[in-house]
């Protein structure tokens, strides 16, 4: 899959933009360019600004329990793909991008390609091989978790992470119009674990 | 829940139903309650969505990502080019002579300003004395002395990047991401010298420029090395 740079305008969770582009992210881009030409330290610090936000987005997009390992792995092929970042997107754009090519590979691998694409309401009732949990016992971010994949990846990737519709497509290989259901009928089973 | 409109209350959430969708949705939500209470709590689930926090791990990762990509997890470490690319890495001996005689001026300069006792309460920066004494005798007495060397190894450093740049070993992307780099530590310079000029004895302000100058000649070493030089 080619490493491409997502709308960043529709992406409301950068930290680039949090930032504002001011003085964090001047002193980043020094960082980015001392990393590719093999700088650890500065490779360091981009990993201390960033884990947070990658590990999050491993543990919603696939399984709490390999979200370490996930998180890893982005950044060993960040810091031996740092010579291609074109410097057209924030660093932090490139980043998530790429984190979440390595997260749908790593599906793949995993192969949890179940019960993908539910088209109902209650779709957490759906989910085959998963515990049965007493449902008002879990709490929001569990309740993501055991959607199944399709709705959690599509969920994850617009309500928390701010991508459209045609962006996740692109990306999970679907159409816009099957991103906009598994959307819905994820948002109505979450609805039971609103605290 | 079966309604019809029930299906399209995240797309009028989300502002993509067409207009005149919107308007008949919004009319048939002025007299059903059932959907108004459904379009709420799809509106919190959204809200909710948004405000997660992000966590970093439990555990700090850095030291296995560090071993797989082979520097240290401690100390300062610089993985040799050679390591990372098959390109040849050629500096000049008088580029490696400057570049290392100015780093270790800074280096000193910076290690006596950390070693500085703290300013004494109603009283000036007191220098220590000592065997850089005759560098601090001016509180930025060292980063005056070390200027023209440094100013020397950078114009070198720089000459070399800018053969690698018309040579086209270069590519623009790369340029681009140094140039960016360079103007905003060149920004940095300028604003501590500044600064330093306003409040000659602050051993922060020192410290600081010295470290920026220190960070602009290593950008410029390491980027001179994606090049090769003259030999």
């Amino acid at each position: 899959m080619e490493l491409t740079s997502p709308g960043a305008a529709t992406l409301r969770r950068d930290p680039d933009q949090a930032t504002g582009g001011g003085g964090t992210g001047d002193a980043e881009t020094a960082d980015v360019a001392l990393a590719a030409s093999g700088d650890g330290r500065a490779f360091e610090r981009l990993y201390r600004s960033h884990v947070a936000r990658v590990h999050s987005l491993a543990r919603r997009m696939i399984n709490p329990d390999v979200a370490d390992d996930v998180t890893q792995d982005v950044f060993v092929r960040a810091w031996s793909k740092l010579g291609t970042f074109r410097g057209e997107a924030a660093f932090g754009t490139w980043l998530h991008r790429l984190a979440i090519n390595v997260i749908l590979a790593r599906r793949t691998t995993l192969g949890t390609e179940r019960g993908r694409y539910y088209d109902a309401e209650n779709v957490l009732d759906a989910v085959p091989g998963r515990p049965v949990v007493h449902e008002l016992s879990l709490d929001f971010q569990q309740a993501i978790g055991r959607l199944p994949d399709g709705a959690r990846e599509v969920f994850v990737l617009h309500d928390v992470e701010g991508y459209k519709h045609e962006e996740i497509a692109d990306m999970l290989g679907i159409v816009p119009g099957t991103s906009k259901s598994q959307l819905h009928h994820a948002r109505m089973a979450l609805r039971k674990y609103l605290e | 829940m079966n309604d019809t409109w029930t299906e399209r209350l995240s797309e009028y959430i989300d502002g993509t139903l067409p207009d005149a969708e919107r308007a008949a949705l919004e009319a048939h939500l002025a007299g059903c309650t059932a959907c108004r209470t459904t379009l709420d709590e799809l509106r919190r689930v959204v809200a909710r969505a948004r405000a997660l926090d992000d966590r970093p791990p439990a555990a700090d990762l850095w030291p296995a990502i560090a071993e797989q990509i082979g520097v240290s997890s401690g100390a300062h470490h610089v993985v040799s080019l050679a390591e990372r690319r098959t390109r040849r890495v050629t500096f000049t001996v008088p580029q490696l002579a400057a570049a290392a005689a100015v780093l270790l001026l800074l280096g000193s300069g910076g290690a006596y300003l950390a070693l500085r006792r703290p300013p004494v309460e109603g009283g000036g920066a007191i220098a220590q004395r000592g065997p850089a004494a005759d560098l601090t005798t001016s509180p930025v007495g060292w980063v005056q002395k070390t200027s023209s060397r440094y100013d020397a190894a950078v114009a070198e450093l720089q000459s070399a990047l800018e053969q690698g740049r018309a040579s086209g070993r270069l590519d623009s992307a790369t340029v681009r991401v140094l140039t960016q780099s360079l103007v905003t530590i060149d920004s940095a310079i300028v604003q501590a010298r500044r600064a330093l000029a306003a409040d000659p004895g602050s051993a922060y302000l020192n410290q600081h420029l010295a470290d920026t100058m220190r960070r602009k000649l290593e950008l410029l070493r390491r980027a001179s090395a994606l090049a090769p030089a003259r030999t």
